[in-house]
């Protein structure tokens, strides 16, 4: 992890890191990149990946409409709002 | 040199499903007040948990079988990350690893003959909300009214090479998903969207050249207006050197006949795509698959070939009834039960689709009962009721569903009675009152004889079978 | 410094405290976080309303570290809650000061665990998927769990009965009849045989040795036996689940960008802008570590290298555990490496919580049930819950 790898990660998550902290993350990284050899060690070659832990079965609701929430609540707590929109700064396209 | 294009088309339809396809907020918000229908869940607040809209993969499978994909029979939800206002939880449930449907093929036809296009893959996925970008404020307002609406995405194998095929196969989507009634796929209405993936190499290279997609195509006319200045932009940079293609998205600029590269950031494209923890895979066994497939329409020159071959119809009126989905069912049912294709076929074409055509409903909103039309018509050609009669009832029958043909016709003096003895003392009186029409009619003006059956039907109030009337008024006007 | 973000007035003695991962209506959830300060949620936690229906009321809610993947909560934007130099658990102060008789929880990255092996508090994580996550702030969602802390087994099995089974609101919400065998009148195996995880104890204080042993020791004196094991595989839990959990709250806290509710930056002439620097103002250090690490392992270059990985090695994991569990009925383990932690525990690493989580890091990424019982960790078979608690009340008994 260098400095311009971190740049890009911070912008693609939206953060901007002070110099302090980016030597911090640098260093957190290192540590976890020096980790990777425990999973190395592990053979998985013939091994499926597990993203849910419990038995599967399949979830699935029926199609019909509830309305339980008012605009005006779910912008109660809104930073900036118009005429029921939720607002930003003006996006070029 | 001769240059041939290669186009390959991502295309976005909203499945006409009643709500969004992780939350119960209704998928319609056609005319509805920005963020209406939002809850918690598709604005973005933390806390509710995704629950797979079962519809949206019947729907989702049926496309897919429409147009001969495999369907994977175990299909998986993943999460695709960017940061857009129109993406309130900055993450877009889509499906990335196990899409639902692969490997299909579609056949289109041009003025060039028949032609097959693979189909790479259809996944499902949910759609973004809408951005209201508002000049004199400098403020953009957001709507997530649309925000997690069922999409499938239709990736074609760049099998495509002209405007011309690429309308062909538009157009041949939008008739077979119409016909499994998963969605309306209207350009217009913003429930079709395409995005067009086009190079250009020289004619029999096998060698792909540089690939860029145009968005912001809002009508089948305004991508083929795109193709065909996209593919002249390459040819001249290709041969002319005027600019160097890059590999980018543009965006089509349909007033200025242009496309723009957009802007787009640093980062842009790593979507970080990993598996969706909160939904299960979604298994599709054996009752569900077979219980879909039960459900799929025949494709249209199926219908079309059965109505001509089997039913009788014309090429012209088997081509017209097989356009919609709606009409062929309701016309199938009036055919089973009147038992004549050919009456059918006529109240279909004269009737309901002008009908239609006058309340400007797509044909696909058609909701008249078959069997009822089937009944009105035996009731015509049973001559219980007058062709003129029997319309005022599809009228009827038009606004009001529940209407009953033969009911109705009872309950508004409708039936044509008996009345030989009623029409005869009508038609002495109209001779009576005409001298000048019968003596007219008898000295050659046939004419004549048309004023008279007005004047009778008139008198009868239309109550009267139009054959029975012209006989005993012949024979009446001769005797006189 | 908080133990309490909201305190309320109720007359009831069946009181319940949640920590600040568990949304409710009546006072604000901030999950720790400058976000989500005052953020009102507009439902409930389905776990804290099933608590509400069988008679409990909810009499507050205690601090957490920011999004519940540090130690101990020291990571709040309060600020951490401590006794001079010892880090304290705002949870368990509160259950030790019995101000409710149970406290709910979001088990994320251990803390609760730690809290109540550092307290001599008994919780329960239990299996995923049996309790419903609907009304929780999203941060690993697969392996967090909501989760009971108490001073004693026996309430937590009353507790448990409540909130276990199946919700349509929680697409990972097992069936009813899954989520039967936690309930109070199911059928239960007792615990047997337990398998003591010699190298897990490799690390850890004397005093958590200790501990250990006079567990062990009453287990034994009642009949059950412990046989010592060397399992390697296990210990590579806390890699892969510090990948997984990173990359899902990666995306889980990406939803905070100061359009839609929460914290907004008054610094922005621009979108960019905007989002950046409401996440820059809002997020503490550790969280924006994790958040830039979890984004690094699902990049194209590394998602197949480290992230797919991790996922291939959490199957390795839990059928490493089902081996196990062909002769044992539970494995014994830390839930932490010592009995305290320490301000200057955390200045010299500030990344200790990446560490400490060795120990619960196992039943994190498999979801398997453990319970934390007189300062060391039961994980057991998936369902087997009741007999973990029935073990933790054998122990309670004797200890006394």
């Amino acid at each position: 992890m260098d400095k311009d790898t971190l740049r890009r990660l911070e912008m693609l998550n939206q953060l901007s890191l002070t110099e302090a902290q980016k030597e911090d993350v640098i260093a957190f990284f290192e540590k976890r990149d020096s980790e990777l050899s425990v999973l190395e060690a592990i053979d998985t070659e013939n091994t499926e990946r597990m993203v849910h832990v419990m038995p599967i079965m399949t979830v699935v609701r029926e199609d019909v409409v509830k309305k339980q929430f008012a605009r005006e609540e779910l912008q109660k707590g809104a930073p900036d709002t118009d005429e029921g929109y939720w607002c930003v700064p003006r996006v070029v396209e | 040199m001769r240059y041939e294009t290669v186009i390959g088309l991502e295309v976005h339809v909203e499945l006409a499903t009643k709500s969004k396809i992780f939350c119960s907020c209704s998928a319609h918000s056609y005319g509805s007040e920005p963020n209406e229908h939002v809850c918690p869940a598709c604005c973005g607040m933390p806390g509710m948990l995704p629950v797979v809209n079962k519809r949206v993969v019947d729907y989702g499978m049926k496309a897919g079988l429409m147009l001969n994909c495999d369907i994977n029979r175990t299909t998986t939800f993943d999460k695709k990350s960017y940061y857009y206002p129109d993406l309130p939880a900055a993450y877009q449930t889509t499906q990335w690893f196990a899409p639902v449907a692969v490997n299909g093929l579609v056949e289109i036809e041009t003025s060039k003959g028949k032609k097959n296009i693979r189909i790479k893959q259809i996944h499902m996925e949910e759609d973004a909300g809408k951005l209201v970008h508002d000049i004199m404020e400098d403020t953009t307002h957001v709507d997530f009214n649309r925000t997690s609406v069922p999409l499938i995405e239709i990736v074609s194998q760049p099998d495509l090479s002209s405007a011309e095929e690429v309308e062909a196969y538009l157009d041949r989507l939008k008739n077979l998903l119409r016909y499994a009634k998963v969605a309306e796929c209207e350009m217009a209405h913003g429930t079709m969207r395409c995005d067009v993936n086009l190079s250009v190499r020289p004619e029999g290279s096998d060698k792909l050249g540089v690939r860029t997609e145009m968005k912001n195509m809002n009508s089948i006319e305004a991508i083929k207006r795109a193709i065909d200045y996209e593919t002249a932009r390459h040819i001249d940079a290709i041969e002319n050197g005027t600019e160097v293609l890059v590999q980018e998205t543009r965006r089509w600029d349909d007033i200025k006949g242009k496309s723009y590269a957009m802007r787009t950031k640093e980062t842009a494209g790593d979507y970080r795509y990993f598996p969706d923890p909160n939904v299960m895979p979604v298994i599709i066994d054996d009752d569900w698959y077979e219980g879909i497939k039960a459900t799929l329409p025949e494709f249209p020159e199926v219908k079309r070939a059965k109505y001509i071959n089997e039913y009788g119809l014309s090429e012209y009126d088997a081509d017209r009834i097989a356009q919609s989905i709606a009409l062929c069912e309701c016309f199938e049912d009036a055919c089973a039960v009147s038992k004549s294709a050919k009456d059918a076929a006529n109240w279909m074409i004269s009737d309901v689709m002008k009908t239609l055509n006058n309340k400007q409903m797509t044909y696909d909103m058609l909701t008249l009962n078959g069997k009822k039309l089937g009944e009105l018509i035996l009731l015509v050609t049973g001559n219980k009721v007058s062709r003129a009669n029997g319309k005022k009832i599809l009228v009827a029958m038009f606004d009001d569903e529940t209407v009953n043909p033969e009911q109705y016709a009872e309950e508004n003096d409708l039936i044509l009675s008996d009345n030989t003895d009623l029409v005869k003392k009508v038609v002495g009186e109209v001779i009576a009152s005409d001298p000048k029409s019968v003596a007219d009619y008898k000295s050659g003006k046939e004419k004549a004889l048309m004023a008279l059956f007005g004047k009778c039907m008139k008198e009868l109030k239309g109550n009267c079978d139009p054959q029975t009337l012209r006989n005993i008024l012949t024979e009446e006007v001769n005797k006189a | 410094m908080k133990i309490y973000t909201a305190k309320i007035d109720t007359a009831s003695a069946l009181k319940v405290v949640a920590d600040d991962m568990i949304l409710t209506t009546a006072c604000p959830t901030a999950a720790g976080s400058k976000m989500l300060d005052g953020y009102m949620s507009l439902f409930e936690s389905e776990a804290l309303t099933r608590l509400k229906n069988a008679g409990f009321e909810l009499c507050g809610k205690t601090d957490v570290g920011e999004f519940a993947i540090d130690l101990l909560g020291e990571t709040s934007y309060n600020g951490a809650c401590t006794d001079g130099e010892k880090i304290l658990n705002p949870t368990a102060e509160a259950v030790k000061a019995n101000e409710a008789a149970i406290a709910l929880t979001l088990d994320v990255n251990g803390s609760v665990r730690r809290a109540a092996a550092q307290n001599d508090l008994v919780s329960i994580k239990p299996t995923y998927g049996t309790v419903s996550r609907y009304g929780t702030i999203p941060v690993a969602c697969s392996g967090e769990t909501v989760s009971l802390l108490a001073s004693s087994a026996g309430v937590l099995k009353e507790a448990l009965d409540i909130i276990a089974g199946h919700d349509d609101k929680d697409g990972t919400s097992l069936s009813e009849e899954l989520c039967a065998s936690l309930k109070k009148d199911a059928p239960t195996s007792p615990v047997k045989r337990v398998a003591y995880f010699a190298n897990m104890f490799e690390g850890v204080s004397e005093c958590i040795a200790q501990k250990a042993n006079a567990f062990c020791e009453i287990l034994k004196k009642n009949g059950i036996e412990v046989v010592e094991v060397e399992e390697s595989v296990i210990a590579a839990s806390r890699v892969a689940w510090n990948i997984l959990m990173s990359a899902e709250l990666c995306n889980n806290v990406s939803r905070y960008d100061g359009v839609k509710y929460g914290y907004r930056t008054q610094n922005f002439t621009n979108l960019d802008e905007l989002y950046t620097n409401t996440r820059t103002e809002a997020f503490g250090e550790l969280l924006k570590t994790a958040i830039l690490f979890g984004s690094e392992t699902l990049s194209t270059d590394n998602y197949f290298k480290v992230y797919d990985k991790a996922l291939r090695t959490r199957r390795i994991i839990v059928e490493a555990f089902a081996k196990i569990f062909e002769s044992f009925d539970a494995v014994l383990m830390p839930a932490c490496s010592k009995t305290e932690y320490t301000t200057q525990d955390i200045e010299a690493n500030k990344y200790l919580a990446f560490e400490e989580n060795l120990y619960t890091a196992p039943a994190s990424i498999t979801g398997l049930p453990a319970v934390v019982t007189g300062g060391v960790q039961l994980v057991g078979k998936a369902f087997s819950e009741k007999a973990l608690l029935d073990a933790a009340e054998i122990y309670e008994k004797e200890s006394k």
